[in-house]
Order: C-alpha cells, then structure tokens, then sequence
C-alpha cells in the first residue's frame, strides 16, 4: 500500500513570494512620489511602460519556454523588475529606450539564464547597463520639466505644462514637429549632482550643498536629497517587515560613508564630493536598499552578505571617483553579483556543533 | 573539551542563553488549555504494539486467550534498547498479530490486542518503601520494568539513557517543559494541575543519574504553569528556568544550547558534555513509577483542531484507537479532512484513523481544510534567505535545497545536512511554498543508502581480492608440493648429514663386521671342537 | 587652507598596504590548501574503480572490476558495465571528462539487483559453482549440496552458468519495509541529471 505522504511541517507561514514583492514595490511609491513631485512624470511614464512592457515579455517567454503562465505571472517577480528599472531610468527618456532596456532585462537578464531564481545578475540593473553602454547621451542627460522653455507662471512640474513636456519628452512622434522637440530636449537637459561634482563647479557646488541647503524647497536641485530620504524610508519599512536583511543595506552605506570620509579634503582641490553628496546626491538609497538586495543574485549567507555590501560600497565609491561612469550603482550590483556565489560557497556560518565553517575541499570524517 | 572545562561552563552560564534561528508560529495552545486534563473512557478494544520506542520490540509473555489484569506485565523487554508493555486495563488478550501503527516506517507492526472487560481489575501493585532509601541502580531497575520510554516524542528508552549517562558523569538535568511546537499543550497542561509529581519525577531522576543541578526549563508565556512550578519549587533544589517563546527551542540541542550556551558536538551526545534532557512527561511518569508503582499505561495526550467541538488535554490509556479519542471530543467528521500525531511541525501524518495512541503522542490534531490548506505548488526559490535566518542549527536551507535538487551528495555531507533536525522552520518561513523538509528526508536517505551501497562494494572487492589471492596460493601451493614430493628424500637425507656414498661404505663396513663375526663364531666352534 | 588631519594620499597607500597583506594571507591559504588536495588526492584507476560498482561479474569482457579500471584508464570506453548502469557511466564520465555514452547492450543490459540462490534439493554437488564464484560466497563440499550465502552475494551472474542441472535462480532482494521518501515530484524527470547526461 503506497500513500503519499505529506511531510512535516504541515503548518505555514504567512508570507508569500508574490506578496514579498508587491511590498517591496510598496515600499518604493514614497521615493517614487516624491520623485514626481520634484521631477515630475517622467519616472511614472519610465514605469508604466516598463511595467506593460515587462508583462507583456514575460508572458510571451514563458509561453514560449512552455510554462504555466497564470501561475507564473503571478509571482510579480516582472513586476519589481520593470518598477526598479523605470525608477533607474532617467526621467524623460524616450519610450524606445525604455523598451530596448526593459527587453534586455527581461530576455537576457532574466529568462536566458532560466527564469526567477536562476539570473545571476540583477536583471533591471542588466538592461540599465546594457542601455548605459549602447546609449551613453540619453542615460547620462536627465530632462526635468522647468520653465526654461515654456514662459508660464506658476509653473509647477505636477502641472499641465509639465505633464506635456514629460510625455514629448518620452513620446517625441507626439510632437507636431521636430524642433519642439529638439527644444525640449535641449533646454531641459540637465545633469545630476554627481556630475555636475565630477565634471565641473566642484567647489560651488559642494560649498552650496554643505552650506545653505533649501532641503524643503521645491526645487530640482534639492529634489535629490528628498527622494533618497523617500527610498531610506522604503528600505527601513523593508527592514521593519523583514523583507530584507540589515546586513547588505548597513554594509553598503557604511562603506561608502567611510570612504568618503576618509578621502574628503576640505578646501583642498583634489575633492571628490562629501559625504552627504554620495549618500544623499545619486542613487545611493535605493541602490543599497532595493537593487543590491534583490535575494536572487545576491550572496545569501550574513558574513556573505556584508562583504558582499562592502563589495559594492567599494565599488560605487571606486566608480564615482575614478571611473569614467558617473552612476555607478549599476555597475557595483552587478560586480557584486559577480562575487556572490564565491562568498556564498567560502563563507558559510558555523553549523551548529562544529568547531568551524565547513570548507571546501574539506574531507569528512566518515564511519 | 574535557569535562571539567564542560561542569566549569555550566556552573557559570546558566541562564536563558539565545538560540540559533527558529521560528514564532501561531501556537493556537490555549484552545486545548480551556478544560482540566480528563481521564478517557476504555474502549472496546486496545492496541498495543510491540515497538512504541526506539530500539528492538518487547517479547510478549502471554498468549491469545489469557485474561490480563490492569498493571500486568504483557511483554517484556528484549535486549538492550527494549522497553517492556503493560496492560492498560483489565481484559482478554483478542490477537497477538500485525495491526496499522502510525509511523512513517512499517505501516504495520506486531501488536497484542487487548479486548477489555470494562471492570479494570488491578494486580495489587508493590508499595515501595521511601523511594529515598533506594539505591540509584535500584531505582534505574523500577523505571526500566515500568516500561517508560521519552514521552517528549522521541521515544528512546529513558532507562537506557540514565544508565549511560551515570556511566558518564552529569552535570546537569534538564527537564525539558519548554513544549515549543504549536497545538501541543500536554506538558503544560500537566505542569498547571500536577506540579508538584512533576517536580518530585525531577527529583527522582535527578537522584537516578546524580546529577549536580536540576533546572526546569519552560517557556515564559505558560503563565498558569510558571505559577504552580514556582509554588512545588519552593522546597526543592530543582530550579526554574523560564525560556523565550520560540519554535524549536524545546529540541533537544536547542535546550542545551538556551539553557547552558553550549552546543552539543555534530559527533556527541549530549551526556558527552555532562548534560541530560527528559521530558516533563517522563518525570511524571517516572515519579508514578516509583512513588506508586505504576507503569506506563496512561499519557496525557492533546486533542485539537477546529473540527473538534471540546478540544482538551486527555489522560489516555496507551493503545486507545485515535478515532475513539476523537469522537470523545465530538469531532466533526465533515470538516475533518485529516489527521496529525505531534504537532503541525513535527508531527506525522495519519493514513488512518484505526492507529493506536502509543506512549510517544503527545498530540492529534483533526485537520480541517480552513486550518491546514492543500500544499501549495512549489515556486521559484528566490533566495530570499528566510529559512536560514529560521534554522535553529545555523545550516544554510537554501543551498541545502539547491544540491539536493540535483542530488549532489557530496556537497550535500559538506553542508552538514546531517545536522538538520527536521524541524521544519525553513519550511514554515518559506515564502515560495517549497517542502524544503521533504527534500532534506530524501537527500538523507540517498546518502545512507549510498554509503550502504559503498560498504558493500568495499565488502565485495576485499572478498574478490581474497578470492584471488586463495587461487593464487592453491596454484603456488600445488607447485610447491609438487616440487616437494621430488626433493624431499633429498633434503630430508642432507638435513641429517647423509649422503650415498658414505651409506654404502656404511652398509659395506656392517656386511663386513659381520661377515666378521661370523667367521670368528665359526673358528671358535671349530676350536671347541 | 585647512588640510585634514591624514592626507588622503597617505589613506590610500594604507588601503594598498591593506590590500596587498590580505592578498598575501589569501594567497597562503590557497596554497596550503591546494598542497592539503594533493596529498588527499587518489590515482585515477583507484578512483576509477571506486565508481565501479565492484560485483565482480566480468561482464565487461575483463577479469574483475579493477582491470577494467586500468583498461579504462588506458582509454577503454566507459559503456560496458550493465551492473552500474547509467549512474556508473554518467559519475565514470564526470570523473574522466568524457562524453557519457548508453550502456553498450553486447555486455548486457542493466538489471535490479538480485542474489543467486541455490535450489537445493537439486544441486548435485558438482562445486563449479563455487569455481566461479568471485567473491567465495557459495561453499559446499564435493558431492555434497551447496548454498549460498545471500548476505556476501554480490548477484554477478557467474554461477548460474557453470550449473549443470541449473538449479540457480536470481532472487530480487525484497527491500526492507521502510517507507521512503520521495523528492518531491516536481523534481523528478525536470532536473533529473542522468536522464538529461544522456
């Protein structure tokens, strides 16, 4: 007689992968909201897009690797891909931009490598630096609506005037000619704080920045600092609901504070931005608290998962100062991710009633 | 580490110390808390089997047809890790032959039927004098011949593991009341309303294996319990020790490790570090045992689970079918979807319903459909790194999980996925509804049954190399005989110095004296002449 | 000007400092370990021949399981022990980086394992059973009746052949009636490597 057995345990918990990630999307909206309120549509548009897009491949590559779609799907796992990438995008890219990157993300990055689970890489962070290298002019210019070309009073970028300069920014065929558009595109460009540091104005900009900071103003210069505090706000509501570990987060941050620290010079002419321009001044936050820690490339051990942090602190701070690529985040996740399994098969906790961490090649003592 | 380094930590560390990982489940105790602990009725029929421990069957002693009497010895221990069984009650015994037990193993096992009489007629049990003046070996013998084995679940022979820990010197028992896993309350149950016969069990056992400190260790949310533990400890040298609420920290290693800090070695026993842990159940079983005599025919067993109209805490005679107990809780048979015996974690399901409760159940839970669902499908492992936050012995499920998929062995031993005590928090924290328990029971029985496979593949090629040194001696040795049988005469002769030429002028020199002689004897006769 | 209290070129070179003597430490380690792999280290036939499943059976065309280890070594192909089977040959070519191949059928073809059993009121104590036997597990005398013995019998096959009154059967050895487990089904087929080596 042969019964299929159920194994124990019979009870579960609550907490299921497609409510993980529906909160980890939740837990952007208040980085994301403030980034409209400062920068205006163009992240929702970037989003939305990528969010359709997402879907829409997703579903077409599990048909074609013969899976289940419903039940696929509905792990949201796309989802969180798509919003990650249309945050990292800039505002105001044009939408074949947004699906050149979102495809990459989700063919390559994703289901070449077998799907949830199996991508070695960040796959939103894949399709941002397979955009990075094939596009450097459109990923490095971010369009922000302003009254720069549009003489209107009251301008808000919430506004109507805003929300037109937003959608012919990413919908250039909306546009009854060609020069409206140009004239968007080029009176709207302007760069992020890191570059404008690393390019030019360094002392200007710095001094300002650590001096008299509207912090609250509404203005796109300030709106850095306010949407990293939005994206800190995520994370620790990720950390409260134990989504996430403190261990990449705090490794991360840490690192980066550390190094800048140490390396700022103040009034020297050698400056490589403060403290509180690395943190606060690029995509530190929701580097460190949503795209380091996505679970499925990231090193999974605690020891693993500090020096897995440390990693990409490293190589964020590396990037920024020395490399040629200014938004280094992309870059440092995937490095990290290089590394993971390597820390994931060195460093593994001591088990319990054993002197020390198992170690490869070890021999087992047998009989 | 030897063991004066061991007492010396112990002596010092003990507190409530943290364990690794583990769990916060619903505990969904006090369903079963809400009445006092009731003796069950006695059904028609009891089943008894042969094997309710871990170790080798008890013999039975009596005979099909053979009226018993309550008390009275059924069958006896049979080499060393056996306990005996008693009879529950008064009766006929119906068969002795094979009956479904619950088990994942054999789904059946010898039992002895007992068809009762329903008059309960005890053999007159043996007073003992103060159970103080015994001998420690004297009151190992009445706990072995009252057939008590661990009633936490794991069910090894508790005189047994005495006698091996007086062999090994204690330090400290433990008796573990802690009762983590979600729906069992029998422990606490017992505590609330018969403290003092569990302190006094302690006592016993601490005497037993002369132990140097005794501590009860309980988790701190059985208020009820603390209380009345608080109020028998007052006179004794046992102490309390209250634990954090956190699945599984009543585990055997788990305890050790919240209450001394130590971890028992991957290769050791617990008594290596000089520590015991018996069960709240055992020392109340055991106090039985040896203030009143009485062996273990009874437990106190939890019923739960929503399709039971009055879940409690039984006092259940062993061998009582687990269909009768829950119709004595009026069990709802259209919401009951399915049976478990333990607790949600741990506990093993039921097949059947016809199974006999045996000293090891300390719970049956009726499952209904709106409290334990059909298994989800299993998703994609996202490597969200919850199970090896949840693992109590520190492992690292996920990789765990990922070899075992492939069936990688090797890297299997190398993550000590010998230490997974199967309690199943991974499983539980698991977000993508992956039966990480079930994988790990799999991979471990492939790797015993590699290793078995291995032994016996050494066994053969040292036979076949036997084998051919046998056929190659033979061949030598026929040779050699061979050889010998020409040679022999030979070498036997020159060993004593003896060559052919000498011989002849031997056998010369003899035909000579001789001839000698001869001629001699003659001239002689002929001179007398 | 103010300058700070370390100069940050001086932190650098301490970095590099760090750098270098955790590269150095790594590097030692590395070292050590990979002398500790040498000494552990086998020749190829001795693990080559611990794969092999050791029934002795000669059904590969050699005389025992650790000549064909050496032929295979020398380049035999992996493919000719029905014994082992698939698992053999998959586990055979991971070990020697060689592409697996289905069991070759002119040796047989894989067969659940089962021990010879003598019947015995039919032997007639010829004792070419006990001559062909590998591993000595049948005895008997001359004239006598022979049996063997089941818990030594590593089912090669080779006495059932020599019998002249074929009085020997293959038994399947009835598992012990412990219940296993089982990974759970979606594994199986989908991730099963041996099916997917071959």
């Amino acid at each position: 007689m042969t019964i299929a057995l159920t194994s124990s345990p019979m009870q579960h918990g609550q907490l299921e992968t497609n409510r993980l990630m529906l909160l980890v999307i939740a837990a952007c909206l208040p980085g994301v909201g403030i980034g409209t309120w400062f920068f205006g549509y163009g992240i929702i548009i970037n989003i939305t897009l990528a969010v359709l897009a997402a879907m829409v491949l997703e579903a077409m590559l599990l048909t074609l690797r013969k899976r289940d779609l419903k039940f696929y799907l509905s792990d949201n796992s796309a989802l969180v891909t798509a919003v990650l990438f249309g945050i990292a995008m800039p505002p105001g890219s044009p939408w074949w931009l947004v699906l050149a990157g979102i495809a990459f993300a989700i063919v390559i990055g994703k289901h070449a490598y077998g799907g949830l689970g199996q991508n070695a890489f960040n796959p939103a962070m894949c399709g941002y630096l397979f955009l990075l290298l094939s596009f450097p002019l459109q990923m490095t210019s971010w369009h922000i609506p302003s009254d720069a070309i549009v003489d209107a009073a009251n301008f808000s970028p919430l506004g109507w005037q805003g929300l037109r300069q937003s959608m012919l920014l990413s919908f250039p065929f909306l546009a009854a000619d060609a020069a409206t558009v140009q004239a968007t595109i080029d009176g709207l460009a302007m760069a992020t704080p890191l570059i404008e540091s690393k390019m030019a104005a360094q002392n200007a900009l710095l001094t300002a920045r650590d001096t008299d900071l509207p912090l609250f103003a509404r203005s796109s210069d300030t709106g850095w600092e306010m949407v990293n505090i939005g994206y800190l706000l995520g994370g620790l509501l990720l950390l409260y609901k134990r989504i996430i570990s403190w261990h990449i987060p705090v490794s991360i941050i840490g690192t980066v504070t550390l190094l800048s620290l140490l390396m700022y010079a103040p009034g020297s002419t050698s400056i490589v931005g403060t403290t509180y321009l690395h943190l606060f001044g690029s995509a530190t936050m929701i580097g460190a608290f949503f795209i380091a820690t996505d679970p499925v490339s990231a090193a999974t051990s605690n020891l693993g998962r500090i020096v897995y942090g440390i990693i990409i602190g490293v190589s964020i701070y590396t990037i920024r100062v020395w490399g040629s690529y200014v938004d280094s985040i992309a870059i440092a996740v995937l490095f990290g991710n290089f590394c993971a399994p390597l820390l994931d098969h060195y460093l593994r906790p001591r088990v319990y009633g054993h002197q020390r961490a198992p170690l490869l090649g070890e021999k087992r003592r047998t009989g | 580490m030897n063991q004066l380094q061991h007492s010396r930590k112990i002596a010092r560390k003990l507190r409530a110390h943290r364990i690794f990982g583990g769990i916060k489940p619903l505990a969904l105790k006090a369903r079963s808390l809400r009445s006092r602990i009731m003796p069950t009725p006695i059904p028609e029929m009891l089943i008894l089997p042969l094997l309710q421990h871990q170790g080798s069957p008890a013999a039975p002693i009596v005979n099909v047809g053979d009226q018993v009497l309550k008390y009275q010895l059924l069958a006896a221990a049979e080499g060393p890790l056996s306990v005996p069984v008693h009879a529950p009650t008064s009766g006929e015994i119906a068969a002795i032959t094979d009956a479904p037990v619950p088990g994942h193993g054999k789904q059946s096992q010898r039992c002895i039927l007992l068809r009762a009489d329903g008059v309960d007629n005890a053999i007159g049990l043996l007073l003992l004098p103060d159970h103080r003046a015994l001998s420690h070996w004297q009151l190992l013998e009445r706990v072995n011949a009252a057939g008590i084995c661990g009633l936490g679940g794991a069910g090894f022979p508790t005189a047994e593991k005495l006698r091996s820990s007086i062999e090994r010197g204690i330090e400290l028992l433990i008796i573990n009341g802690a009762e983590c896993e979600p729906y069992i309350s029998a422990d606490e149950a017992l505590i609330r309303e018969r403290a003092a016969a569990v302190v006094s069990g302690a006592e016993i056992l601490q005497s037993i294996c002369l132990a140097d400190r005794c501590v009860i260790a309980i988790e701190q949310d059985k208020h009820d319990a603390l209380k009345q533990l608080r109020h028998s400890l007052e006179s004794s040298s046992v102490e309390l020790l209250e634990l954090p609420t956190k699945y599984p920290i009543g585990g055997e290693k788990q305890i050790i490790q919240a209450v001394t800090g130590l971890e028992v070695p991957h290769d050791a026993l617990p008594m290596d570090i000089g520590v015991l842990v018996q069960n709240a159940g055992t020392a109340y079983a055991v106090h039985d045992a040896i203030t009143e005599g009485k062996p273990c025919i009874s437990r106190i067993t939890t019923l739960t689970g929503t399709p039971l109209q009055t879940p409690k805490n039984f006092e259940a005679l062993i061998g009582t079918p687990v269909s009768f107990m829950f119709e004595l809780c009026g069990i709802e048979e259209s919401r009951h979807t399915g049976s478990i015996m333990g607790g949600s974690l741990m506990g093993l399901e039921l097949v059947r319903t016809d199974v006999p409760l045996i000293k090891t159940s300390n719970c049956l839970i009726a499952k209904s459909r709106a409290e334990f669902p059909e298994a989800k499908p299993e998703q994609a492992c996202i490597r969200c790194g919850f199970c090896a936050t949840a693992c109590p012995a520190r492992l690292l499920p996920q990789q765990l999980y990922a070899y075992s998929r492939n069936q990688n062995l090797e890297q299997l031993e190398q993550l000590n996925l010998a230490d997974c005590i199967e309690c199943g928090a991974c499983d539980y924290v698991c977000p993508s509804h992956i039966p990480l328990v079930q994988y790990y029971r799999a991979s471990k029985q492939a790797i015993s049954s590699r290793d078995q496979q291995r032994q016996l593949s050494a066994h053969w090629q040292r036979r076949f190399q036997f084998h051919q040194y046998r056929l190659k001696k033979e061949a030598d040795g026929l040779q050699e005989e061979e050889r010998a049988h020409r040679i022999a005469p030979e070498a036997a002769h020159q060993a004593r110095g003896f060559s052919r030429d000498k011989a002849r002028q031997e056998i010369a020199a003899a035909v000579e004296r001789v001839a000698t002689r001869r001629r001699n004897t003659i001239a002689s006769s002929r001179e007398s002449d | 000007m103010t300058y700070p209290l370390v100069d940050w070129v001086s932190i650098q070179a301490l970095l590099w400092l760090l750098g270098l003597s955790t590269l150095i430490v790594l590097g030692l380690k590395i070292w050590r370990w990979l002398r500790q792999q040498r000494v552990q280290q086998r020749s190829v036939v001795d693990r080559v021949n611990y794969l092999l499943p050791q029934t002795q059976c000669g059904q590969c065309g050699y005389p025992g399981c650790l000549p064909y280890a050496r032929e295979i070594c020398r380049g035999e192909s992996i493919n000719k022990c029905p014994p082992g089977g698939t698992e053999t040959i998959v586990r055979l070519a991971k070990l020697l980086n060689r592409a697996p191949s289905p069991l070759n059928p002119a040796h047989g073809e894989f067969k659940s394992f089962a021990v010879a059993a003598i019947r015995e009121a039919e032997c007639v104590g010829c004792t070419k059973c006990i001559q062909a036997c590998p591993i000595d597990a049948i005895i008997g005398g001359s004239k006598l009746m022979h049996t063997v013995i089941e818990k030594e019998c590593s089912g090669c096959d080779l006495c059932v052949e020599p019998c002249p009154v074929d009085c020997i059967d293959m038994l399947a050895i009835s598992s012990p009636a412990t219940f296993e487990w089982t990974l759970p089904s979606t594994v199986i087929g989908a991730y099963s490597k041996l099916d997917s080596a071959l």
